[in-house]
């Protein structure tokens, strides 16, 4: 018996060494990084590209290794937390301020400007997804913009006209109405859908309604503009079904997401369009050969769109923070700009290679020139970026709203009580971080008397200072509504 | 060398075979679960207290355990929590019944053996080759046909020891795969339920529109009757205990409780309010409990409060779902035909509000059956002495009278191991399934405790009030495991 156990314990410690030794910076002679990010084809030609650019540059090889299993925000927080995160971290949408808040992001500012990847250098718009408080955390590797793409040939299947380019939401609604009815005669199982999803921001957004006020001080989800929004996204969802429900989504992929599945869906012809940013040309091109158009999102009125960025951070605890820290050097190259122009991958970061040949004409892809052009003026025209306030955490709040609209969905909620339960939660976070954080007091408390200023302002139909107002969509809104004073407008 | 010397090196030895375990607890469970619990009383929030940014740790007392009371999502998942763990008895049936059928399998073999497997094999094999070959839904119909076929036939070849593996497979398959698989198999689109229950509910709807004065008032009157019965007879019943000295007062209040409940229930389905609905249950058991008091012999024999308070609790386990069926086809029967009029849809398995946790539970109860609760109740079938068995058919007892006199109060030590491992895995369980199946929705619908826990401390990095959550599970565990202990072993040694 004792020799049993002697030679598990043997054959266990044999079999560690052995995983140590296979582990990828043990085998490779070069640096090793560890990129937490999805693992698809433009990733791998990212990799190659920066090798060669690091030929190009002179400086020393390495190897970049893609972690795609754990890019996950808990898998990305906990091994973030705990000292082994990946070297080079991909943050999306609502991650940035929940990593940087845990200080497992280190801090490239004053190295950015120096070595050319500063904020400069990118879209201003999209700063707040890769700055904190005037700090920079890492570097774009796309912009993009959402709109909803149009698989023609469905269209054409079922002899519906397409979407124009610019619509309102009733329009939306009558022509999905129609679609729905020509697409799914009585009897038929399999329900083809118009719309996969549309974000509720955009929706909010163009009845000129923010998550928060000017000053992102209170969430204004209570307001009769988000009721009017959630009646609308029931009846598309529930009564009409235009839209199937997230849940209803989720169970049709039967193995993934319901993200993974709408792409699946959409050549499939069983979503007539969906709602998704230029990147999803990646996916969707190894699907087949298929037209494809784009359409900016119907509103209520004011026509905007989500402009946001997929950005790479560095990890803290890097083991190679200097190789890191040239990625994004990397990034912000040329060659890389032009890697993603020629890819779809979104917007080059460099803004001007979004005029270039080989973004809006790339060859060998001619279905798409069209749908990149559009995905271009959207970007200058109504493109706005997320609203995130600094006193709650962008992924709490967006749980919540995801949670009352699913409650609203499901017929759980009314529109008004939910909207009501909506701005309740949220304030009650912001409530919650001013507690446990009252270095931030002070900073509310300027900005609270700031928008008393805002509101006295209005109410006296006088124009507002730009600078006064820090939420992205208010700035947007005032601008064009001209309500800026005439010296802050551009 | 003396014994005091062999005596510590055997010591040491048998040490250091521990030693492993002892490491692997104190690392892992014990090191943990004294930190968790110093955690609940703190503010320790992941974004401020890590390794890269170490904020001062605030003590908050009972903060967490305040906040968490007044959290509605916190009840809302209790009440999930505690639904999945309805389906507990359902199981506990399933798996007697599972291992009471299996005991009776023939153990002979048959000389046609490999002709018949060679036979199922190539059946299968031809219905896989037909679905592959683009035979698309019919085609999954047609292989699930094949293969219950070939289980049936190589059951009978290899005298149900492939039942028995068979029936076991759910226990050591891994969970995700499972949920994965299930996933499949409630696909509404594609999914073989929904494929097989297509025809079966076009031609119900058939039947309905034809005949909707049935269903319309048949349904309801049927099912209503079915549940005055089952009340009249429990009733009688706890009258009867009553006056044998059978049944407390809790007993009583819990054998009421069970007939009250529901009714309640029901009306608040029929937007009856919170208000009429309780109203209507304290009424039901108010008026029983005055009935058995205006007997004759009402107080009976001195009995204890709790005294047959186990039975009651059991059979409410299985007569409260019983009743909401049937409230349900109360409710459903005159829906139905104006929903036959367009043709009746097969359920939205996952996506639909109403539909997503029964759904999980069945899948939940598949695994139970097939689990240890039915190795234990094999063993425990093969412990019954068979002189009992002899003794009551010599008394010419039926099949039915050798199963609740014998067999049931002999596995009744089974039975209440199985109904706490239960309660307790029931209120700890939840998170994979529902993580990897629906992601706690639609709206919240299937997220049970655990997941809560899981997106408290991992979502949102709360780790303070994630563990708080935690001990208040551990506590309705140890609540329910004490009352199981005080109340469910009654008959046990009986």
């Amino acid at each position: 018996m004792k020799r049993v156990f002697l030679l598990s314990l043997l054959g266990l410690l044999v079999a560690t060494g052995a995983l140590h030794w296979t582990r990828p910076e043990n085998r490779s002679p070069v640096p090793v990084l560890h990129w937490m990010t999805q693992n698809d084809p433009v990733k791998r030609e990212t990799i190659a590209l920066f090798r060669q650019w690091l030929v190009d540059q002179g400086l020393p090889p390495a190897e970049v290794q893609i972690d795609h299993s754990n890019q996950d925000v808990t898998k990305k927080l906990v091994q973030g937390v705990s000292g082994v995160g990946g070297d080079l971290i991909d943050l999306y949408f609502s991650e940035l301020e929940m990593m940087q808040a845990t200080g497992m992001l280190a801090d490239v500012t004053d190295e950015a400007v120096r070595a050319g990847y500063g904020p400069g250098t990118t879209y201003a718009a999209v700063r707040s997804d890769f700055m904190v408080a005037g700090r920079q955390y890492g570097y774009p590797r796309n912009v993009d913009v959402t709109m909803c793409w149009v698989n023609r040939d469905t269209f054409a299947r079922y002899g519906q006209p397409e979407p124009p380019a610019r619509w309102d939401w009733d329009e939306f609604e009558a022509r999905g109405k129609r679609f729905v009815a020509a697409a799914n005669p009585p009897g038929t199982r399999r329900r083809v859908y118009y719309l996969n999803r549309v974000w509720p921001y955009v929706l909010r957004r163009g009845l000129g309604l923010s998550t928060y006020n000017e000053t992102m001080t209170r969430c204004t989800l209570d307001d009769p503009r988000n009721v009017e929004v959630l009646r609308r996204l029931y009846r598309w969802t529930v009564e009409e079904r235009l839209m199937p429900t997230t849940a209803d989504q989720a169970a049709m992929a039967a193995d993934g997401t319901a993200f993974d599945s709408s792409f699946g869906l959409f050549a499939a012809g069983r979503f007539a369009m969906v709602y998704e940013g230029l990147w999803a040309l990646i996916r969707l091109r190894p699907l087949g050969d298929f037209q494809l158009g784009a359409v900016e999102p119907f509103t209520g009125g004011f026509p905007n769109t989500e402009l946001g960025s997929g950005a790479v951070a560095v990890y803290r605890g890097a083991k190679h923070p200097e190789l890191a820290r040239q990625f994004l050097r990397f990034l912000a190259s040329e060659p890389f700009s032009l890697l993603v122009a020629r890819s779809g991958d979104s917007l080059p970061p460099l803004p001007a290679y979004a005029e270039h040949p080989a973004f809006l004409q790339p060859p060998g892809f001619a279905g798409d020139w069209g749908a990149k052009a559009a995905f271009a003026r959207a970007g200058r025209e109504i493109g706005i970026a997320t609203s995130k306030s600094p006193y709650a955490l962008p992924r709490v709040v967006f749980l919540i709203d995801n949670q009352t609209i699913e409650a609203v969905l499901a017929g759980r909620l009314t529109p008004a009580a939910a909207a009501r339960e909506a701005a309740q939660r949220i304030n009650a976070e912001l409530a919650l971080t001013l507690r446990q954080d009252p270095a931030l007091r002070r900073q509310y408390d300027a900005a609270c008397e700031r928008q008393r200023q805002i509101d006295a302002r209005r109410a006296a139909g006088r124009p507002v200072p730009a600078a006064w107002i820090s939420d992205p969509f208010h700035l947007a809104y005032y601008r064009a509504q001209g309500w800026l004073e005439p010296e802050a407008a551009p | 060398m003396n014994r005091r010397v062999r005596d510590f090196r055997r010591l040491l030895t048998g040490l250091a075979y521990l030693l492993p375990n002892i490491a692997g607890f104190c690392a892992f469970t014990l090191v943990p679960l004294a930190l968790s619990f110093a955690m609940a009383f703190t503010n320790w929030d992941i974004l401020r207290h890590n390794r890269f940014r170490q904020e001062p740790l605030h003590w908050a007392g009972l903060e967490n355990f305040a906040r968490l009371l007044a959290d509605p999502q916190f009840w809302r998942d209790l009440g999930n929590t505690l639904f999945f763990t309805l389906g507990l008895p359902f199981a506990i049936a399933g798996s007697l019944g599972a291992a009471l059928l299996l005991t009776r399998v023939s153990r002979r073999r048959t000389a046609l053996g490999p002709a018949l497997v060679v036979a199922t094999l190539v059946l299968v094999a031809s219905a896989a080759v037909l679905l592959a070959g683009g035979l698309a839904q019919r085609g999954v119909l047609v292989l699930g046909g094949t293969m219950a076929a070939a289980v049936l036939v190589a059951g009978v070849v290899t005298g149900g020891t492939i039942y028995r593996t068979l029936f076991y497979l759910p226990h050591f398959t891994a969970g995700v795969a499972t949920f994965v698989l299930w996933k499949k198999l409630y696909n509404p689109h594609t999914g073989p339920f929904n494929t097989a229950l297509a025809p079966v509910l076009d031609g119900l709807s058939a039947v309905v529109r034809g005949a909707p004065g049935f269903f319309t008032y048949g349904v309801p009157v049927l099912c209503g009757a079915a549940a005055l019965a089952a009340a009249l007879w429990q009733g009688r019943r706890l009258r009867r205990r009553w006056a044998d000295g059978e049944a407390g007062s809790a007993a009583i209040v819990t054998g009421t409780l069970t007939l009250g409940g529901p009714l309640g229930l029901f009306l608040h389905w029929q937007g009856q309010g919170g208000w009429v609905a309780g109203g209507a249950g304290a009424a039901v058991v108010a008026g029983l409990g005055g009935w058995i008091l205006r007997q004759p012999r009402c107080w009976g024999p001195r009995r204890a409060a709790d005294t047959g308070l186990g039975a009651e609790l059991s059979l409410a386990l299985a007569g409260v779902p019983l009743l909401l069926l049937l409230a349900g086809g109360l409710l459903l029967g005159p829906a139905l035909p104006a929903l036959a009029a367009t043709g009746l849809e097969p359920p939205n398995w996952l996506g639909d509000y109403a539909w997503a946790k029964p759904a999980l539970m069945l899948m939940a109860l598949w695994a139970a059956i097939g689990s240890n609760s039915m190795i234990l109740y094999l063993a425990g079938l093969s412990n019954i002495p068979p002189e009992l068995y002899e003794a009551a058919d010599m008394d010419g007892a039926s099949a039915m009278q050798r199963f609740w006199h014998i067999t049931w109060p002999q596995l009744a030590p089974i039975t209440f191991f199985i109904a706490v491992m239960g309660v307790i895995n029931g209120l700890q369980g939840g998170f994979e399934m529902a993580r990897t199946m629906t992601q706690g929705g639609p709206a919240g619908s299937t997220t049970t405790l655990s997941y809560f826990i899981f997106t408290q401390g991992f979502e949102t990095g709360r780790l303070g009030y994630a563990s708080a959550i935690a001990w208040v599970l551990f506590g309705l565990v140890l609540v329910f495991s004490l009352l199981n202990f005080r109340f469910g072993n009654r008959d046990v040694n009986d």
